[in-house]
């Protein structure tokens, strides 16, 4: 079976998230995949559903929680936010993505002989 | 690791609850309204604002679907599904489960039972630190001769194996219990108490600590004499000393010595007897004298009276410790000789009771569990028969369920789900049966071993249900529901379950339902029998005075040189009271053991095995106390008893087998007293009446009496002018006077009391158990009878509705029925039948043995009314098991059949 393109993007999602709450503080769900796509220059097109499965992921981890809130516009909407470990996770994750990254970046800029 | 947990853990709290689905709903939904405002600020049309935002999102219905099945466990949600169902269709055919509850847990509660009392006995660990450790010492004899003397040790063998033995780490001893007469306090009134002597390492190797006080000092147990301190048990210190806090340096008199108090231990250390029976303290062993004048423990290697236990040092296997143990004993009965050489020693661990390793114990529990296994699993066919039938009549449900999608696995999952739901409630209700009846059958157990051994002995036993007791029912549960259910599941869920296969199977369950009709026809025939023989032992004259003759008892000390001369002054005593009409010594009073001896006639003919008779010492007034007749000649002379004469009384029976027809006076004849084919010549003198003096059952089937002077008639049995209350009471007061530390022991019985009655009760306690059983038997018999019954009518329906169709009358049909039905009923009836014929048998076989007991008080092995009568029980039993299943058959309706299927 080849690589499933979309369990690729669920471990790089959740660790987006994870950023995304860190950067912004809490944050509704429609909120963080706007975010996302935003900082993504709107290259990245989420089918936003796929966020909440990332978000129920990492609440049964005990990474992030959430509480209902009002919106901007006013709207009632379910806040998430990090959670300490959440956010001690998401130090190690992003470390473990950097070091790939440059791994990855070095390896790639290799020149043929 | 730790996030898989946490997320097992929410996943198992969103299945409790109460609505994660309409959270996120609602989540989804604010969701979607703010990508419609969105979509709507960039200006595209209110419809089109919502059909985009429902495609930036994804299938609502999938998301919901998914979360839901991330959020609980699809697993077990289904099992809940399965278990909901389950009771639905239960508690739709009430009937039915009630039969299949009361029979499962009569199966797991006899099952459950027998391991309650095995776990109490073989299991339930010694209540001392690390129990699993502690060994105990057993030794084996060159004679082969077994039994309790296995156990005890004297003093100088245990210090001897204690200070050469480099096996254990520790090595301690401890006394059988020592009967003491007590004054709890000054002026107080004896009482009689029992204590046990340990080694100085007791208390301190097994790791007992006291709840009060301490336990000895290394210093209180080295020196002979010198330290009389007493631990005291709890129960002991409960029950006589009212829980008294201040008991701390009280001062006990024991046997003429002051005890002083230095503790008592903790509620859980009910000792290490074995059997298990708490003594009342302890004491030094080096207080031996003190506690038992005039008899020396300590300095003579042949008086075994200490049990071995110890714990193994480190790195030693108990084999090695077995063959150093036996190199120690030989060097020192090499030392000390004795008369009967130790030829093995072996360890085994110290639970209650001991032997619990041994083959004939192991192999009498294999048979206990094998004929409760055999009714569990009566009870097992009888379920799945009855399952079978209903799976028949669930056909339509299984098949529309079939058709709608269902996998069979599934399906079979569902089916097991129902049976071991029905199991897991019989094992419950069987769990509660088997606590109260291994109460009951504990109760009965003590009743018997106290009329046997005769003594008062109560033993601790623990049968309070633990893990293990609580782990065996529902593992026994759990492969019950999945044995009875699992065949019918497979069977029903199959796809073409056709009509009219699988003859095998049906033989199987003939064959199945004749065995156990045959094992409660033996059953039935057997409790019937035995219920006779109670009826019986209720009315039955032992042929002698039982309510006016009294057995006297007292403890006359342990020191010999005194012993004597108090037993004299008591019976002198007693024959000057007004009250007593006449005094008679016995050896053995009635009823309370046998002494058979081997005989013979002619010098010449040596003595055949059933050549034997029962006989006893006894005083002159014998026959006149306890108002035997003698028929002929007369009883013995004051100088023949006190000379212990070669002269003999018989009984009638006894004269008129060894000599029909002839004059018995006169006569001679050869008993052997030593066992060892010594013959000693006795002349018959008298011919007494029969009576019943071995036991209530039957008159003696043969009876010597022979004449001895005192210190062999221990055993004192007046008879008094009446039995009023106050002529007991002035006999007593008048030998408590006597001496006081009689007034602690004394006690009076009329034989009435004292022996008839517990026989009858004996009766009455062997029929009720059998009648228990029997009506289990018959109980699970009935069912088994109405479940394949029902199988059957239901397999024919189709049959059933063509015959009735082609004419055929109810009368037909049930003929037809029942001849199928009942076809291994008779056969199992039979079989039965000669079974119990054989266990008659065996039963008139042990009769030969003249002291036996006739569990049936003269009625005959074969009494006709007890076999026909039940006979025609169980036929009755059987036909109302199979006429509710009959009458169905014939209330098909042919149309209804015919369209079936």
């Amino acid at each position: 079976m080849p690589p499933d393109k979309s369990e690729i993007l669920q471990g790089t999602l959740d660790l987006m998230v994870l950023k995304t709450l860190d950067a912004m503080g809490p944050l509704h769900g429609y909120g963080i995949a706007r975010r996302i796509e935003q900082l993504s220059d709107d290259v990245l097109h989420l089918n936003q559903g796929t966020i909440y499965a990332s978000l129920l992921r990492l609440i049964q981890r005990g990474w992030i929680k959430s509480e209902w809130g009002v919106s901007d516009n006013n709207r009632k909407a379910k806040f998430y936010s990090l959670t300490r470990s959440g956010r001690k996770q998401l130090d190690a994750q992003a470390k473990n993505w950097r070091r790939i990254s440059g791994i990855m970046g070095r390896l790639l800029s290799l020149a043929r002989s | 690791m730790f996030a898989a947990l946490r997320t097992a853990a929410s996943r198992l709290l969103g299945l409790f609850k109460k609505s994660p689905h309409q959270d996120f709903g609602e989540e989804l939904h604010s969701h979607l309204s703010m990508l419609t405002e969105e979509n709507l600020r960039r200006g595209m049309t209110p419809d089109e604002a919502i059909r985009h935002a429902h495609l930036t999102l994804g299938n609502l219905a999938l998301l919901q679907e998914i979360q839901h099945d991330r959020q609980s466990l699809p697993q077990v949600e289904t099992l809940f599904h399965d278990i909901r169902y389950a009771f639905r269709t239960l508690r739709r055919s009430p009937g039915f489960t009630l039969v299949a509850v009361l029979t499962l847990a009569l199966g797991i509660g006899v099952n459950t039972t027998l391991f309650t009392a095995f776990d109490a006995i073989a299991l339930k660990p010694l209540p001392v630190k690390d129990s699993a450790h502690v060994i105990r010492i057993e030794r084996w004899f060159e004679s082969g001769s077994q039994g309790n003397r296995q156990y005890f040790f004297s003093y100088p063998e245990y210090v001897y194996y204690r200070d050469h033995a480099s096996a254990f780490s520790t090595l301690t001893a401890v006394s059988w219990q020592v009967p003491a007469i007590a004054y709890l306090s000054s002026g107080s009134t004896p009482e009689r108490v029992a204590g046990e002597l340990i080694a100085d390492n007791y208390f301190s190797s097994l790791g007992v600590d006291a709840l009060l006080g301490r336990t000895f000092l290394p210093e209180e147990t080295r020196t002979p004499g010198t330290h009389p301190v007493i631990v005291l048990s709890y129960p002991f210190w409960r029950a006589r000393c009212n829980s008294d806090p201040q008991i701390l340096g009280r001062t006990i008199r024991l046997s003429d010595t002051a005890f002083t108090v230095i503790g008592v231990t903790s509620q859980h250390f009910i000792g290490t007897g074995n059997p298990p029976q708490v003594p009342d303290f302890w004491a030094s062993i080096m207080m031996q004298s003190e506690l038992l004048p005039g008899q020396d423990y300590l300095h003579r290697p042949n008086v075994p009276f200490l049990k071995l236990f110890g714990r193994l040092a480190p790195g030693i296997s108990p084999k090695n410790a077995q063959s150093e143990m036996l190199v120690i004993a030989r060097q020192f009965q090499h030392a000390n000789p004795a008369r009967d050489k130790t030829v093995a020693i072996t360890l085994e661990p110290a639970t209650f009771f001991g032997e619990t390793n041994s083959l004939h114990f192991r192999a009498f529990v294999i048979l206990l569990m094998f004929l409760v296994g055999m009714v569990l699993l009566i009870a097992c066919a009888n379920l799945a028969n009855m399952l079978l039938a209903r799976a028949a009549g669930r056909h339509r449900e299984i098949a529309i369920r079939l058709a709608l999608g269902a996998g069979r696995a599934r399906l079979i999952r569902q089916l097991l789900t129902e049976s071991v739901l029905l199991s897991l409630i019989g094992g419950a209700v069987g769990l509660l049966f088997a606590i109260w009846a291994s109460r009951l059958l504990w109760i009965s157990l003590q009743e018997i071993l106290q009329s046997l051994l005769w003594s008062n002995v109560t033993l601790a036993v623990n049968l309070s249900p633990d893990i293990r007791i609580f782990a065996y029912a529902l593992a026994v549960s759990l492969i019950t529901g999945i044995l009875f259910g699992l065949a019918p599941a497979l069977q029903s869920s199959k796809r073409d379950v056709a009509f009219g296969q699988a003859s095998k199977r049906s033989r199987l369950r003939s064959f199945l339902l004749a065995g156990q009709i045959a094992v409660s026809m033996l059953l039935l025939i057997t409790a019937g029998l035995l219920v006779r023989g109670l009826v019986r032992s209720q009315n039955a004259d032992p042929g002698f005075e039982t309510r006016r003759v009294f057995l006297v008892r007292g403890d006359y000390g342990a020191d010999p040189s005194k012993t004597t001369a108090l037993f004299r002054r008591v019976v002198e005593r007693l024959e000057n009271l007004p009250q007593v009409q006449s005094l008679t010594l016995v050896e053995r009073p009635p009823m309370t053991g046998t002494w058979t001896l081997y005989l013979r006639v002619e010098q010449t003919h040596a003595a055949k095995p059933h050549d034997r008779t029962l006989a006893n010492r006894v005083s002159p007034t014998y026959f006149s106390t306890l108002a035997v007749p003698i028929l002929r000649g007369r009883t013995f002379s004051r100088q023949e008893s006190e000379t212990s004469a070669p002269v003999a009384i018989v009984s009638e029976t006894t004269a008129r087998r060894l000599w029909p027809g002839e004059d018995p006076l006169g006569k001679h004849v050869q008993l052997d007293l030593t066992f060892h084919g010594q013959w000693t010549q006795f002349e018959i003198i008298g011919v007494s009446k029969d009576v019943r003096t071995a036991n209530l059952s039957r008159i003696d089937p043969a009876y010597f009496y022979l004449p001895t002077g005192l210190p062999q008639l221990n055993t004192i049995l007046i008879r008094t002018i009446d039995d009023a209350k106050n002529t007991r009471a002035a006999i007593r007061a008048s030998i408590e006077s006597l001496d006081k530390a009689l007034q602690a022991s004394f006690s009076m019985s009329s034989l009435e009391e004292a022996v008839v009655s517990k026989q009858r009760l004996l009766s009455k306690t062997y029929a009720m158990f059998a009648s228990m059983l029997a009506t289990l038997a018959l109980a699970l018999a009935g069912v088994g009878i109405y479940g394949v019954m029902s199988y059957l009518v239901s397999r024919q329906v189709r049959e059933i509705g063509i015959r009735i169709a082609l004419g055929a009358t109810a009368r037909d049909v049930v003929a037809t029925v029942v001849r199928e039905g009942l076809r291994p009923v008779f056969i199992g009836a039979v079989a039965g039948l000669a079974a119990a014929a054989g266990v008659s048998t065996i039963l008139r076989a042990t009769l030969t043995f003249p002291g036996a007991t006739d569990l049936l008080f003269g009625v005959s092995v074969f009494d006709p009314l007890t076999f026909l009568g039940l006979s025609a029980f169980l036929a009755l039993v059987a036909s109302v098991a199979s006429a509710i299943p009959a009458r169905r058959a014939t209330q098909v309706d042919p149309m209804e059949a015919l369209r079936y299927e």
